[in-house]
Parts: C-alpha cells; sequence; structure tokens
C-alpha cells in the first residue's frame, strides 16, 4: 500500500476487545503498519464512517478496508454491511467480515450484500493467527479505492 | 331423546312385529267370517228349497182337493184331469220335502204322519169320485159332509204351513247374521287398518328421527374431526416452533461461547510466547545465585508452562464440548434427503472401513442383513452405523478378539430393524440410558471421546422417523437394535 498516495485506513469493528487485540497483533505481524481505528459497537462505528448526518459523505477521499464481526451488542453486522454497501459514498470499500459464525444461510447473506470476503474465526490459535497474518498479506497487496 | 341404535333396531322390530300380528289377525278374521258367510248362506239356501217343497207340496194338496170338489158339484170331467195332475205329483213333492227335512231328525214324526194324512186324503178324494163317476152322486156327498177329508186337509196344510213358518224365520235369521257379519268384517278391516297405518307411521317416525339423529351424529363427528385436526396442526407447529427454537439457541450459545474461547486460547499462546523470552532471559544469567531470580527462573521454567497447559488442554476440551453440542444442532437442522438406500451395501461399506482396525485385533464381522431397499436419508444412516462399528471397536473387551454380527429384519407397520450385536464390555445396567445422554460416558475411560457418538446416533435416528434401544450385559456384550421406517416421512421429522 505504499505506493498509495493516501493511506489506507483500516476500520476494525469488533465487539470483543481480546479479538480485536489478536486481529491488530497479528495483522501487524504481517507487516501491514497501516492505521487501524477499532470500534467496539455498531453505533459509534457507524457515527465514524457516516458522519453525523448519516450521509456518508464524511467518508468521502478516505481510503477505507472495513473488517466487520457480526456479533454485536447493538446491531447486527448485516446491518452495518448493508448499510455501507447501499452507501454511494462508502459501496466501493471493500468489507472483510471476520465472524465465528458459519451459517451457509448467513455467509450467502453477507455475500449477496455485497461482502467482499467472508471468513470464519478458527477457535485453534494457531489456525487463527494464521488466517489472520494471511488477511495481513493480502492487506499489503490488494489495490483500495478512494471512496467519492 | 337419542335413539341409540339398538333401540332404535329393538323399536323398528316391535312395529313390525305389532304390524304383522294386526296383518295377521285381519286376515285370520276375514277367512273366519267368509267361512261363517258360507254357512249362513247355505242355511238360507236349504231354508228356501224347505219353504219352496212344502208350499209345492201344499199347493198340490189345495189342487186336489179343488179339482175333486169341482168335479163333485159339477161332474165335469176337466176337474179330473187336474185332480189326476195333482194327484200324481204329490209322492214326488213329499219326496222332496222329506229329502230336505231330513236334516231335522225331530221331524220324522210329523213327517211320517203327514204320509199318512196324504194317503188319507188321497183315498178320501179317490173314494168321493169313484162314488160320483159311478153316479151315486148323494153319496159322494154325504162323504164330504162327514168334514173328515176336511180334517185330514186342515192337519196337513196346519204342519206345512209350520214348515213354511219355520223356513221363513230361519231365512230371516240367516240374513241377520249374515248383515252382522259384514259388520264385523267391516269393523275389524277399519280397526286393522288404522293399526296398520299407525304402525307404518311409528316406523317411518322412528327410521326419520334415527336419520336424523345420524345425520347430526355426522356432521358432530366431521366438525370434531376438523377441530381434531386444527389442534393436531397447531400442536404440530408449536413443536415445530420449540424444536426451532432449542436448535437456534444451541448455536447461538455455541457462537457466543466460542468467542471468549478464541480469547482464552490466543492469549494463552501470546503468554506462552511471552514465557518463552523471559525464560531465554533468565537462562542466559545462569550463575546468578540471586534468590528472586531463582523463583522467577522456576516460575518461568516450570510454573508458567504447567499452568499454561493446563489451560490449553481444559479450553481444548471445552472446545470439543462446543463442537460436540454445534454438531447435534447442526444435524438437527441439516435438511435431509429422502433417497434409495441399499442397507446391505451401506453395512458392508461400515464394516469394511472397520475391517483394518479389526484385522489388528483378530476379530471379525458377520453380517447377516438382507433387508429390501428402503427411502431414507443415506449419510444419516452412514453416520448412524459408523459410529455404532466404531464404537463396538473402541469398546471392545481386550481379552477376547471381537465378535460383531449385524442382523437385518422387516417389522410390522413398514419398519426395518437392524441390529448390531458385539461381544465387548458391555454397558452396566445403570448406565443404560445415560450412554444416550450428551457428555456421559460409560466404563472405563481409557478411550479418548466427548461423549457424543450415542446422544448423536439417537438424535439422527429419531431424526430419520426410528428410535435406537439397547440391550447389554456388563463384560459380555451390547446389542443396538435400530428401528427405522420403510420410507422416511420429509416435514413431520427434520426441523
Amino acid at each position: 500500500m505504499t505506493h498509495n498516495p493516501k493511506p489506507v485506513t483500516i476500520i476494525m469493528i469488533e465487539d470483543d476487545e481480546g479479538h480485536a487485540r489478536l486481529i491488530e497483533k497479528n495483522i501487524r505481524r504481517a507487516g501491514v503498519n497501516n492505521e487501524i481505528v477499532p470500534f467496539t459497537n455498531g453505533t459509534s462505528a457507524l457515527d465514524h464512517l457516516f458522519g453525523a448526518d448519516g450521509s456518508g459523505a464524511v467518508s468521502a477521499g478516505r481510503q477505507l478496508l472495513i473488517l466487520l464481526d457480526l456479533n454485536l451488542p447493538d446491531m447486527t453486522g448485516v446491518d452495518i454491511l448493508g448499510k455501507i454497501k447501499s452507501n454511494e459514498h462508502l459501496k466501493r470499500s471493500p468489507v472483510v467480515v471476520l465472524t465465528t459464525t458459519d451459517d451457509s444461510r448467513e455467509i450467502q447473506r453477507c455475500y449477496d450484500l455485497g461482502a467482499n470476503v467472508y471468513i470464519t474465526k478458527p477457535v485453534n490459535y494457531e489456525g487463527f493467527a494464521n488466517a489472520i497474518r494471511q488477511l495481513g498479506l493480502f492487506f499489503s497487496v490488494i489495490q483500495i479505492p478512494e471512496t467519492n | 331423546m337419542p335413539i341409540s341404535s339398538k333401540l332404535f333396531v329393538r323399536s323398528t322390530l316391535a312395529l313390525l312385529a305389532v304390524g304383522l300380528v294386526a296383518l295377521l289377525a285381519i286376515i285370520g278374521t276375514v277367512i273366519y267370517l267368509g267361512e261363517q258367510s258360507q254357512v249362513y248362506f247355505n242355511e238360507v239356501l236349504e231354508a228356501r228349497e224347505g219353504r219352496t217343497a212344502a208350499t209345492d207340496l201344499r199347493n198340490a194338496l189345495r189342487l186336489a182337493e179343488t179339482s175333486q170338489r169341482g168335479y163333485i158339484i159339477t161332474s165335469n170331467e176337466t176337474y179330473l184331469e187336474s185332480f189326476s195332475l195333482a194327484r200324481d205329483v204329490l209322492p214326488e213333492r213329499y219326496e222332496g220335502l222329506k229329502t230336505v227335512l231330513q236334516a231335522y231328525p225331530e221331524a220324522d214324526g210329523p213327517v211320517a204322519e203327514l204320509k199318512q194324512t196324504i194317503d188319507s186324503k188321497i183315498a178320501e178324494m179317490e173314494q168321493t169320485i169313484a162314488l160320483e163317476q159311478s153316479g151315486r152322486h148323494d153319496e159322494a156327498v154325504e162323504i164330504i159332509r162327514t168334514d173328515r177329508g176336511k180334517d185330514l186337509m186342515d192337519n196337513a196344510i196346519t204342519f206345512l204351513t209350520a214348515v213354511i213358518r219355520a223356513a221363513d224365520e230361519r231365512q230371516a235369521a240367516g240374513v241377520n247374521q249374515q248383515r252382522a257379519n259384514a259388520e264385523w268384517l267391516r269393523w275389524v278391516s277399519i280397526i286393522g287398518g288404522v293399526l296398520i297405518v299407525a304402525v307404518v307411521g311409528g316406523s317411518a317416525l322412528t327410521v326419520w328421527r334415527y336419520t336424523q339423529e345420524l345425520v347430526a351424529a355426522r356432521d358432530e363427528v366431521s366438525v370434531l374431526n376438523a377441530e381434531l385436526e386444527e389442534r393436531v396442526r397447531l400442536r404440530t407447529a408449536d413443536l415445530t416452533l420449540a424444536n426451532d427454537e432449542i436448535q437456534r439457541f444451541a448455536y447461538i450459545v455455541t457462537h457466543d461461547l466460542r468467542a471468549p474461547l478464541v480469547n482464552i486460547m490466543g492469549f494463552t499462546s501470546e503468554l506462552e510466547e511471552s514465557v518463552k523470552s523471559v525464560r531465554a532471559l533468565l537462562e542466559r544469567e545462569t550463575a546468578d545465585d540471586d534468590p528472586v531470580a531463582q523463583q522467577a527462573r522456576i516460575a518461568a521454567t516450570e510454573d508458567l508452562p504447567e499452568a499454561i497447559g493446563f489451560i490449553r488442554s481444559s479450553t481444548r476440551k471445552m472446545d470439543g464440548l462446543i463442537n460436540a453440542i454445534l454438531k447435534l444442532s447442526r444435524e438437527g437442522r441439516r435438511t435431509l434427503k429422502a433417497e434409495r438406500v441399499d442397507v446391505n451395501k451401506l453395512v458392508a461399506a461400515g464394516a469394511a472401513s472397520i475391517a483394518h482396525q479389526l484385522g489388528e485385533a483378530g476379530g471379525e464381522v458377520k453380517l447377516d442383513v438382507n433387508l429390501p431397499i428402503i427411502s431414507t436419508d443415506k449419510m444419516s444412516l452412514e453416520q448412524v452405523v459408523g459410529n455404532l462399528l466404531d464404537n463396538a471397536v473402541k469398546y471392545r473387551a481386550k481379552e477376547r478378539p471381537l465378535r460383531l454380527h449385524v442382523r437385518g429384519s422387516v417389522a410390522p407397520g413398514q419398519m426395518i430393524v437392524l441390529e448390531i450385536e458385539d461381544n465387548g464390555r458391555g454397558i452396566a445396567d445403570q448406565d443404560r440410558e445415560r450412554v444416550f445422554e450428551l457428555f456421559r460416558r460409560s466404563g472405563v475411560q481409557d478411550q479418548s471421546g466427548e461423549g457424543i457418538g450415542l446422544a448423536f446416533v439417537r438424535t439422527v435416528v429419531r431424526n430419520l422417523g426410528g428410535d435406537i434401544t439397547m440391550n447389554s450385559v456388563f463384560g459380555q456384550g451390547t446389542t443396538f437394535r435400530i428401528t427405522l421406517p420403510r420410507t422416511l416421512q420429509l416435514g413431520s421429522t427434520s426441523a
């Protein structure tokens, strides 16, 4: 991502702070040094992404990559995904759903709504760390579009 | 008042019996009255014959006497013709009357007397006529004047008149009886008719009411049926809902339990990594005899790794349990697919997959399945058979080679039975039901496992619409008996 003029910000919406910490650690271990902005609930994340007026204009010009957990205390991640993918400023931002749910209907629904990647968190830590590190490697090579 | 079918049959039979009796009574009375009419008619005929005979005889006598007198008065020969005519018919007429009166023995005497009277009269008349013919007119008149002839004639006439009157009386009585007879017949017919109409009406009424009640009862039954169906439908919907809820609950719980486990596992690993670096540092400073450093070294090399080891093994166990619940819940949510399954092949394949383990331990499997093709979810049945065969291998008795016997049979009610018998270690009586419960295990715990195999098997078998039972003698062996429908009914068993 070094060749991007503006640095990509990783928005991490994850209610479990332990998970957030483990994800962050392993992304860093993969050599990704971008700013990670964590949110522990849906409301504050939506405020950040869509601004006070809820239009999403606040995100115009940002380069965002969103890591999304589906089980949030105040709303479901599926709703957030739907909102992001139907907003004209945010719809091009890649969304990686990273959650414990492996229900096939849920997975289909997320892809239907426009999720770019769906990853199930492995309980086994080696698997988990491995997955996140590979995700970090993936982040380091993909092109992130600028929102408009 | 409701009519029971028994009462209905009884009352209908009773009415029919009454109707039959009435009809028989009418027929009997009519026949009897007809006979009576015949009798009366014959009597009237007889009376008429008697009357005619008596009248004829009287007339003949009178004609004879009138002719005799006429001849004697006028000496005209034409009177003699009438006389001889009358005299000649007299015996015949007498015989006629006698025949008629033969039926009355009490008339025998008077009839015999009449014969004499008639004979005397004829003799008297012939005597006077003979005197007249011989010119002795005065003598003839003299004989008549004695009134002997008149007396004889009066006797005869009196008797005949009595006979005629008696005949008239009998005729009148016969007619009266006949009339009474007709009256009787009329009344019997009227009463019988009324009775039959009443019986028919009563029967019709009973039949009508009974039919009405049957119709009402049928309507009631159909209403109840509809209600019952509705209730069953509601109950089924409730059960389906409850089942869905349980499945959902299990699913959510397992997922929510998994999230903290990820942390525990993750940070344990992080901790382990950190301890490694601390240990490396402490081990580098071996020369130091500082007791604090010594303690730190013990903590880093023994206590911490031990603690981490326990945290890891417990977490792994917990992960196993959660995965077990998840597996069960997923099995409940899996959509079953009915297809044609050859149980013989399926069991043979299951046996083949344990052949290697059996070969090592010197065991053998005997297959005696011979079941027809059934329609069921193949994957589920494979899991069931596989689990049971694996269990048999896992929990075999160490002191003897494993003997497995799989038997199939067809059971009534479109069911099949599959029995898997082993000579393994067996299950103690008190554990019979426990072994089917989640996370419960039986006997010596020398095999790894979470204790979900049989719970899973039972869930799957019940999802297929069947059941599984078990017979076991501790130390001798166990027989699992699976009952399955020959055709899987989708919709009723899967959630």
